[in-house]
């Protein structure tokens, strides 16, 4: 009988909580609730932590001892930690390890164990008789690497040739090849010695390897030296402390960093890794972290009920678009007319997918290049929707609707293929609604989905018809890798010459005015020949506590961590 | 008895070696047979990518040799036990593997005891007092157990307990900077829940069932009219009997014990063998991918030599000569 009744009570209390989270989402009034527990589970050594946090509103991470200590709710665990040879992105890395270079949140590349950013305006670069580049480097003094080490123009030469080497795996390894000689001539002067000009030089060398750790290794070895892939050495404001696997990566404040006793502010930083969306949105809920990341443009409503923390749309260069392919057998009966291609794009109508569909979160894209960017033309012809002059269009090019209300030309349906990637919801749901606008104009448009390797595999091949994809383009405006004939990244098999003329002389183009004016023109024909229709550019929504000062969010490949050595965690009043 | 048993043991042993190489053949045909491979995570982050690193790099982990090579390779090393390098962290297999092991071991164990203590009385009660309330709300909640998406339901406790009312973490293992153990004890609550719901589920229905038929057996009516009480029928003559099939099934669950779980532990950020599994599959980390398939299908064939023992040895009936 007991057993029965305990059994009822179970019963009950399980079908209870289910309803009550049902009823979650309006959730406001419990806010209070969920405050006080967090200054429990928050108090890594004391008791007494609840004394400590200043207001209920924020959890504060700072120890009784004094400590603050940055709580980053990570998305799924990272491979290795060493910066050039990872395939994942490198927000850890970058407050351990730092180049000559880094990219901010305006979208610029400023200089960091670099005095400055070499041009000709400041002699750092030397044209020669022979027609090649010299570009001279000149290194902070006073850098140690956190063994001690003194950092010199030794280690950026090193760092070099091994990029260079046979097999680095280096992800950009043949932007490198362009520099033909690295020279040291003193321990705080680099001269790289360029084949060709290269306009974006200046993303180079986000990471220094150090020389006398990795010196005496082959390529080979370094690839697979696990004392450095797991516990990185670096110049940076933080060093590694811990990597427990699976869990998370921790980093200690570096007493000697370069920039100055007073910095880094914290103490700690500690990356946990959640590879699910939901589960580090309930996180950032229960207010267990600082500061998130990976989250989705649908997540950001729910991220702004957490009381005392902000949410960030950094605007990215994750470049969001629609592309088509001429590789396939379909795909070039399709697609090889620009004025199809063009209609295609007039029938798709790019602010309700950048403003209904994506909640307003992102950036309306019209070119490849960011509306923020000082390249970014306003000129360029823009695809603006417009359904009746793509019925025009179309029919000019010959398509005339068949019985089923589906154009049709010589015997050929106007039908395609959407190659969707499972697991991008995003780009699914807009696949759906370009779908949608098709029909409109007479266009069938089938979707196929496929597992993310799967995916990747095909996609390479070019052997599809049409995608929503997205690239995560650098601070720098070149887009050559993408569109030229032989570009490597241009898995479609568009070609125009007079684009790829324009588009290599901007790329050697060391100088603003030289290389605005060719961009501009880039831009200009890239819409003409719609071999890519732009849809948007991607927001990164970031939340983090208020008590988190000058974090400026970037949306650059190198993440938001480039700025870390100035983060503080301030008690909020 | 005992001659006969050992040399039972002893006969499957061997088999397993077969056994094992047959299904390594298998697994090692069907991950390769996937489309895609480890080159795919160079572009997973979106990046312009050098093709020719992608080259380097299948060059370098021996993919471009014919697939039979890459097998008997393979097979090399692993019976000597080593399984060799991850393809993304190019750490050796077996050390990923057994650093994720204890926190596995830890979930998994404390879902089965948890599940056990709770399936086996349940099971009983709803068999003797069949056709209950007690054994009605019993079979819905078994059945939703076993519907229930784990998904959802993991997600859901996780708004319940963690984010409105605060009492729990919401994932992962420990509280950096503190492990002590009421930390751990609190990490381990929610997952824990999710995942012995699922045994709780199966495993009461098949105590249930079982103790059913056994109690309509002859042997309990000729208990009875010797005399006994009703408690010691149900229990001593009863449940003794009816628990010989579910505790081989608890046996071969066991098996699980080091695979991990998927979805709870990536609901959950628990570090456990089921994420690694899934993360390894999604990369197309063959040797991890072997290396976990192995140690799986060796638990399974080896669990399942323990629950024959096991039957054999609570069942007297049962002799293996």
């Amino acid at each position: 009988m007991k057993a029965n009744k305990l059994i009822i009570f179970v019963w009950m209390m399980t079908v209870i909580a289910m309803l009550a989270t049902a009823c979650a989402p309006a959730t406001t009034p419990a806010a209070p609730a969920a405050t006080e527990a967090p200054a429990v589970t928050e108090a890594p050594a004391a008791t007494e932590a609840p004394a400590q946090t200043e207001a209920p509103a924020a959890t504060l991470e700072i120890t009784p001892e004094g400590k603050k200590i940055l709580r980053v709710a990570y998305t799924a665990e990272i491979d290795i930690l060493n910066a050039l040879t990872s395939q994942n992105l490198t927000d850890i890395e970058v407050t351990m390890v730092e180049g000559l270079i880094i990219s901010n949140d305006k979208n610029q590349y400023i200089p960091v164990l670099a005095k400055e950013i070499p041009t000709y305006e400041n002699g750092g670069i030397v044209k020669r008789d022979d027609g090649k580049i010299d570009m001279t480097w000149h290194l902070q003094e006073g850098v140690k690497w956190h063994d001690g080490v003194e950092f010199t123009s030794k280690d950026v030469c090193f760092t070099w040739k091994f990029i260079v080497s046979e097999g680095s795996e280096v992800y950009n390894r043949d932007e490198y090849l362009n520099i033909e000689d690295c020279q040291a001539p003193d321990p705080y002067t680099v001269v790289f010695t360029w084949k060709v000009p290269f306009a974006p030089y200046a993303t180079l060398f986000e990471a220094i390897l150090p020389e006398h750790v990795l010196g005496n290794l082959t390529t080979a070895e370094i690839l697979t030296y696990d004392a450095y892939n797991r516990s990185p050495l670096g110049t940076g404001p933080f060093m590694f402390a811990e990597w427990k696997s699976g869990e998370y990566v921790r980093v200690v404040k570096n007493p000697n960093y370069w920039r100055g006793p007073e910095y880094p502010k914290l103490d700690e930083i500690i990356f946990t890794f959640i590879p699910d969306n939901n589960t580090r949105l309930n996180a950032m809920k229960s207010k267990e972290y600082d500061l998130g990341l990976g989250f989705q443009a649908n997540q950001v409503k729910d991220l702004r009920t957490i009381d005392g923390y902000d949410v960030s749309l950094v605007d990215s260069n994750a470049f969001i678009h629609f592309g088509t392919s001429i590789k396939s057998e379909n795909g070039k009966k399709l697609f090889d007319d620009v004025k199809v291609r063009q209609a295609i794009y007039y029938a798709i109508d790019r602010p309700a997918i950048a403003n209904d569909l994506m909640e307003g979160t992102v950036t309306l894209a019209d070119t490849p290049i960011n509306p923020l960017s000082p390249y970014y033309n306003k000129d360029a012809k823009v695809y603006n929707y417009d359904p009746e002059l793509s019925k025009k269009l179309l029919a000019e090019a010959g398509w005339t609707p068949g019985a089923d209300g589906i154009l049709e030309k010589n015997g050929t349906r106007f039908s395609f293929t959407i190659l969707n990637r499972a697991g991008r919801n995003d780009r699914i749901a807009i696949a759906q609604v370009i779908q949608a606008m098709l029909k409109e104009v007479g266009i069938e448009v089938l979707m196929e989905t496929k597992e993310s390797a799967a995916w990747t595999e095909q996609w390479r091949t070019g052997n599809w018809d049409a995608t929503v994809g997205g690239w995560f383009l650098t601070a720098d405006p070149s887009v050559t890798n993408l569109y030229a004939c032989d570009g490597a990244n241009n898995m479609t098999g568009y070609c125009d010459p007079k684009l790829d003329e324009v588009m290599k002389a901007s790329d050697q183009a060391l100088d603003f005015n030289e290389r605005k004016p060719l961009m501009d023109q880039v831009q200009a024909i890239l819409a003409e020949d719609a071999f890519d229709l732009p849809l948007y550019f991607n927001v990164l929504p970031i939340s983090y506590s208020k008590a988190l000062v000058n974090f400026k969010g970037s949306g650059t490949n190198l993440g938001s961590f480039w700025n870390c050595y100035e983060w503080d965690l301030v008690p909020q009043q | 008895m005992e001659n006969s048993m050992t040399l039972y043991i002893s006969r499957r042993l061997l088999q397993m070696i077969p056994l094992m190489i047959g299904i390594s053949i298998i697994m090692f045909a069907l991950i390769q047979a996937v489309p895609g491979g480890p080159e795919a995570m160079f572009l997973e982050s979106g990046r312009f990518i050098d093709p020719t690193i992608i080259e380097s790099y299948r060059h370098r982990l021996g993919l471009d040799q014919p697939l039979y090579i890459q097998y008997f390779k393979w097979l090399a090393a692993a019976v000597t036990g080593d399984f060799g390098l991850s393809f993304s962290t190019s750490r050796p297999v077996s050390e990923m593997i057994l650093e994720r092991l204890p926190a596995t071991l830890e979930l998994m164990l404390m879902a089965f005891i948890f599940a056990a203590i709770i399936a086996i009385p349940l099971g009983i009660f709803s068999a003797v007092r069949q056709y209950s309330l007690l054994d009605y709300l019993t079979t819905t909640l078994s059945f939703l157990g076993i519907a229930m998406p784990v998904f959802w339901f993991g997600l859901m406790l996780q708004l319940l307990f963690s984010v409105k009312l605060g009492w729990f973490p919401t994932s992962g293992r420990i509280t950096v900077g503190d492990a002590s153990l009421v930390d751990q004890v609190r990490h381990l609550v929610l997952p824990g829940i999710v995942l012995s719901l699922l045994y709780i589920a199966g495993w009461s229905r098949y105590m249930r069932a079982s103790l059913l038929s056994v109690l309509r057996k002859d042997f309990m009516l000729t208990a009875r009219a010797k005399g006994a009480t009703e408690r010691y029928v149900i229990w001593v003559h009863g449940v003794k009997n009816a628990l010989i099939p579910v505790v081989s099934i608890m046996a071969l669950d066991l098996a699980g014990l080091f695979s991990g779980a998927v979805i709870t532990e990536t609901v959950f950020a628990w570090p456990g063998i089921g994420r690694l599994f899934i993360q390894s599959v999604y990369s197309r980390d063959y040797p991890l991918v072997m290396g976990i398939l192995m140690m799986g299908s060796f638990m399974v064939v080896f669990f399942n030599l323990v629950a024959d023992v096991v039957y054999a040895w609570l069942d007297p009936r049962i002799s293996y000569s």
